[in-house]
């Protein structure tokens, strides 16, 4: 996961930056190039801490980063001309009107791609010649997110893009990722809270709390081994101690566990101990971030 | 490549600030032309000119930094392909542009009022002390809102400025220092000559410091 190859758009290794209340602490993340990543924790999580240091905004203290295959920050200049960066802090300049960012961006960058970009422009319905202080926040965002796309970068970097959206404006977008996705040459890093956006469109993901990784891995590979089993246990019948469980709820006659990596063989165990398995259920990426999220800070916390 | 990217924000600035710019020289104009009509016409035209002068200064600086510091679009700027350094450079650089351009034509406007046959030649240099003075005084603003980052320490920053620029102001006109200015020749008097020296001295402090202040900075957001 950690190591540093070419074929990554992204590498960070043992990355550690210290705040006055909040730490980042030795964070190992890398996403080969063609896929995208959902980075997904709680509001102070540090998902925009780690994406401004991706983005050579902020200086690490501790580790390094690569950005497709340049160091950051000491070569940003050269890796920010194949990355785009859209984050939900970011305004367009006020007085300037959409028409002028675009002839500003495609001033900056050769591979500008203006029947793209009028493309996007159609089908975001924006209107060219309206000033940025007079769109609203769904229209700023689509405007932000145009001018990225019409740029082509290998590496897109969205930092809580759909925030702020409401439900029509963040399908459009998410429609939009989707359609870059097909091009497997192209590298996205999405950063959320909303799980469903996420899972949705996101082929690794990442998860985050106070300022350490909890988990990352392949988004079917969460899916598939996170499991919810109710189990009816009659009176006399002591559960086996099973490895895996995180979490463990027992009720009068019915315990529900949680597992991280769920087995057939499970099923076959709590049948033998007495026990009856009820039900075993798939869970949800939000649960399963819920749950992981819940176990990290019991580790810290013992 | 990358100083492509230098210029159009530097360009960029400009264009955002055109408005400022050209509404300073305006008004320098109709301070100027005001100026020509009688002793109340030059104590308003005067005012007019002088507020113009610092309040474009002000403004300037102020919507330079920190405005784009608030309104986060100094966000998109660091997105484009260009260093957190050079950024900083970028906005120096543009800082001193949008002020410099009209501070420019302003003082060749009154340069050229005041060695028109039959004006006060002498004011020329009483023209100049003024507009030296502001100039060391904006690159003041300019490098310490490099250096603070709240609205309440710039609000300080400008507030001490105007004091400074008062108490210039009253230095001025005392009688002893103002009067060999008031006369039809140029003369550069000992507080002239000290005057213009202080904000040569001034302007390349503030400049220094600002490029120190750059040079050391690692976090941009």
């Amino acid at each position: 996961m950690s190591t540093s190859l070419s074929t990554n758009a992204f590498c960070l290794q043992d990355v550690s930056k210290s705040f006055s209340h909040f730490k980042l602490e030795g964070l190992n993340l890398s996403l080969p190039q063609g896929q995208i990543m959902g980075l997904v924790g709680p509001n102070g999580a540090g998902k925009s801490t780690t994406i401004r240091l991706l983005m050579g905004l902020l200086a690490c203290d501790a580790g390094s980063i690569e950005a497709l295959g340049l160091r950051v920050p000491e070569q940003i200049e050269a890796a920010k001309r194949r990355i785009a960066f859209v984050s939900d802090d970011m305004r367009l300049f006020g007085t300037a009107t959409l028409a002028w960012h675009m002839r500003f961006v495609a001033s900056i960058y050769p591979e500008w791609d203006e029947v793209y970009a009028r493309k996007l422009i159609r089908r975001f319905n924006l209107r060219p010649g309206q000033t940025m202080a007079k769109m609203s926040r769904g229209e700023q965002v689509k405007s932000m997110l145009l001018l990225a796309l019409a740029r082509r970068p290998a590496l897109l970097v969205l930092d809580e893009p759909t925030s702020g959206l409401d439900p029509v404006a963040r399908h459009e977008l998410l429609t939009e990722l989707m359609e870059i996705v097909r091009d497997d040459t192209r590298s996205i890093l999405f950063s959320s809270h909303n799980t469903q956006d996420v899972e949705r469109i996101c082929d690794q993901i990442a998860f985050i709390d106070r300022g350490r990784l909890v988990d990352s891995r392949d988004k079917e590979n969460f899916l598939e081994r996170w499991r919810r089993i109710s189990v009816d246990v009659p009176g006399g019948v002591t559960l086996p101690r099973l490895a895996d469980v995180v979490d463990l709820s027992l009720g009068e006659r019915v315990a529900v566990l949680t597992t991280d990596n769920y087995l057939p063989q499970m099923h076959a165990l709590l049948e033998q101990s007495g026990a009856r398995v009820q039900e075993v259920q798939r869970m949800s990426l939000e649960e399963i971030f819920v749950a992981c999220v819940m176990r990290s800070r019991a580790e810290v916390q013992s | 490549m990358t100083s492509s990217v230098f210029w159009a924000l530097v360009r960029k600035d400009l264009y955002l600030m055109r408005g400022f710019m050209i509404a300073t020289v305006l008004t320098g104009v109709l301070g100027v032309v005001l100026s020509a009509f009688g002793r109340v016409g030059f104590a308003v035209g005067g005012i007019l000119f002088i507020t113009a002068d610092v309040a474009s200064g002000i403004f300037i600086a102020m919507y330079s930094l920190m405005v784009e510091r608030k309104d986060l679009s100094r966000m998109f700027a660091l997105s484009l392909p260009i260093s957190g350094y050079r950024y900083d450079l970028s906005k120096l650089l543009s800082g001193y542009l949008a002020y410099g351009i009209p501070w420019l034509l302003m003082t060749a406007m009154v340069l050229v009022h005041f060695l028109l046959p039959g004006a006060p030649h002498g004011m020329l240099v009483y023209a100049l002390l003024i507009q030296g003075f502001v100039f060391a005084l904006f690159s003041v603003v300019l490098a310490s809102l490099f250096a603070v980052s709240s609205e309440a320490m710039s609000g300080v920053v400008i507030l001490v400025v105007n004091i400074c620029f008062s108490l210039f102001m009253v230095e001025l006109n005392q009688p002893t220092i103002s009067a060999p200015l008031h006369g039809p020749a140029i003369v550069w008097t000992p507080f002239a000559t000290m005057a213009v020296t202080g904000d040569a001295i001034v302007l390349a402090l503030s400049f220094a410091y600002a490029l120190f202040l750059t040079s050391r900075r690692r976090d941009y957001i």
